[in-house]
């Protein structure tokens, strides 16, 4: 079963235009949504959640509509959005205690849990946290009430290296379920690398690329060579070259590489950073 | 909705004390001065204006964008809003009231029909007075819609004379304002349940 299908999906407003968005995510799976400012990552986040009036298109989340009773399928959900939205006013314990009355499978003991594992205070005043606290209260509260869906909107912005270590590894064991899944963005690449099954890259409103990672990870490579060398090479197996004061450095498609040159592996960032420049 | 109302009642005790600090001082200065109907009307009127005050800090906070990740439908989130202010309305004509009554009785002129009378009109009056600026706030965030105070004001400035109009001698009063208190009662009942649809319909409108 699919977590989450998005068909044809878009929507216009001043200055921006989602165009026909695609994007499947299977269950089981965590899709990482990479995409530079104003690329759309969180407008589809927002459509997902059926908070933006569209221009066309269908959301179906675990077979369902989400133009239908979606405050019923959040029970199935947990955001973390960039910014938190939580009162200035409210202590980690107060915020448990609406979330208890919010969603019907909140579960205390996985938050306090949560809240110790983070170091988290219980009874300081959210105005008083530091943005990777807020941000772990966000996951914290997202990951209590056992939920299929995370849909993750800049989850690891503001963690320091140790904590987004953690974090990672706890939405990596959140999916060991194969009824569980996440779709998650971030401008932290690395992290998405290490996580993800599939990536989606999105520029300017259009998506310019949904594969599985390994995929892709075995479809590109860099060869770094002189010019000479690189003349030996077929055209179709070049993408992209760049004249370094060592000689050159060129993004390819493995399989069009004699095996005489020797292929080094690509980053998921430099195949993004690639891709928007071409789409440009 | 136990959720949202557990959520405004925490930042109503954190946000709300200088209300309490105010309805206590009306308290004491309308108990030593039972004639002064706008000593217990003033308190009831600013509980009215506690859920803009609230809808201001989560707007400030994003909790509305927040909220709309939470499985809640937009009806709710303007519901809570309308049910924490008409509680916030009870409580307080309820402690005013009493400390009125209970002046009234010492002085000797505690009527019960007439006193229930007023303090129906009091509330009906509070409540008109909030139903009147919260579409506005719904419809374009509290920013704008403080314009709807203004309007709010105009408006309860005119019952409050007419208020004062059919008080103006105490025997017709009685008699006055039973007579017209089922209009008043159904004229604010009514306000007050179109001013929650009207909101519910702006808010579901309303991109965040």
């Amino acid at each position: 079963m699919n977590a989450l299908e998005i068909k044809d999906l878009s929507i216009t407003f001043s200055g921006f235009h989602l165009d026909n968005l695609n994007l499947t995510l299977p269950c089981g799976c965590i899709m990482g949504l990479i995409g530079e400012n104003g690329a759309g990552k969180t407008t589809t986040i927002k459509l997902i959640l059926n908070m933006l009036y569209r221009n066309g298109g269908t959301v179906t989340l675990f077979g369902q509509d989400n133009r239908e009773d979606i405050h019923l399928l959040k029970e199935d959900i947990g955001v973390v959005m960039d910014e938190a939205g939580i009162p200035e006013c409210l202590t980690a314990d107060q915020v448990g205690k609406i979330m208890r009355h919010t969603f019907r499978r909140w579960d205390r003991e996985e938050y306090a849990r949560l809240l110790d594992q983070f170091a988290l205070p219980h009874k300081k005043p959210f105005k008083d946290f530091s943005r990777g606290m807020k941000m772990k209260l966000s996951i914290a509260i997202a990951m209590s009430h056992h939920a299929r869906l995370l849909l993750l909107d800049e989850p690891t912005g503001g963690l320091d290296p140790v904590v987004r270590d953690e974090v990672v590894e706890m939405f990596h064991d959140f999916t060991r379920d194969e009824n569980h899944a996440i779709l998650m963005s971030s401008h932290i690449v690395s992290d998405l690398e290490k996580l993800c099954d599939y990536v989606a890259f999105l520029h300017r409103g259009k998506l310019i690329l949904c594969e599985e990672k390994d995929a892709l990870l075995s479809a590109y490579g860099i060869v770094h060579c002189t010019p000479e060398q690189l003349g030996e090479l077929e055209l179709r197996a070049i993408l992209h070259t760049k004249v370094t004061p060592y000689g050159v450095e060129a993004i390819v498609l493995r399989e069009h590489i004699p095996n005489t040159f020797k292929i080094s592996p690509i980053s998921i960032e430099e195949l993004f950073v690639f891709m928007v420049k071409e789409a440009k | 909705m136990q959720g949202l109302l557990l959520k405004d009642l925490y930042m109503m005790v954190k946000y709300g004390r200088i209300y309490l600090f105010m309805s206590i001082v009306f308290c004491v200065v309308s108990f030593m001065n039972p004639e002064n109907l706008f000593l217990v009307f003033y308190p009831c009127l600013l509980c009215g204006m506690l859920p803009v005050n609230l809808l201001g800090y989560d707007e400030r906070s994003k909790w509305l964008q927040y909220c709309e990740t939470l499985p809640y439908t937009r009806a709710q989130m303007v519901s809570a809003k309308y049910l924490i202010g008409l509680f916030a309305q009870l409580a307080i004509l309820l402690v005013m009231g009493a400390a009125h009554a209970i002046r009234m009785g010492i002085d000797g002129i505690f009527y019960p029909g007439e006193f229930l009378s007023m303090m129906m009109s009091l509330l009906m009056l509070s409540l008109i007075a909030s139903s009147i600026s919260l579409p506005f706030m719904f419809k374009f965030g509290v920013e704008k819609g403080r314009l709807a105070y203004l309007i709010m004001v105009g408006v309860v400035s005119g019952g409050s004379v007419t208020m004062a109009n059919i008080l103006s001698t105490k025997t017709e009063a009685a008699t006055n304002l039973v007579s017209v208190l089922p209009v008043l009662c159904l004229v604010g009942a009514g306000i007050f349940a179109l001013s929650w649809y009207l909101s519910i319909v702006f808010y579901r409108r309303r991109e965040l």
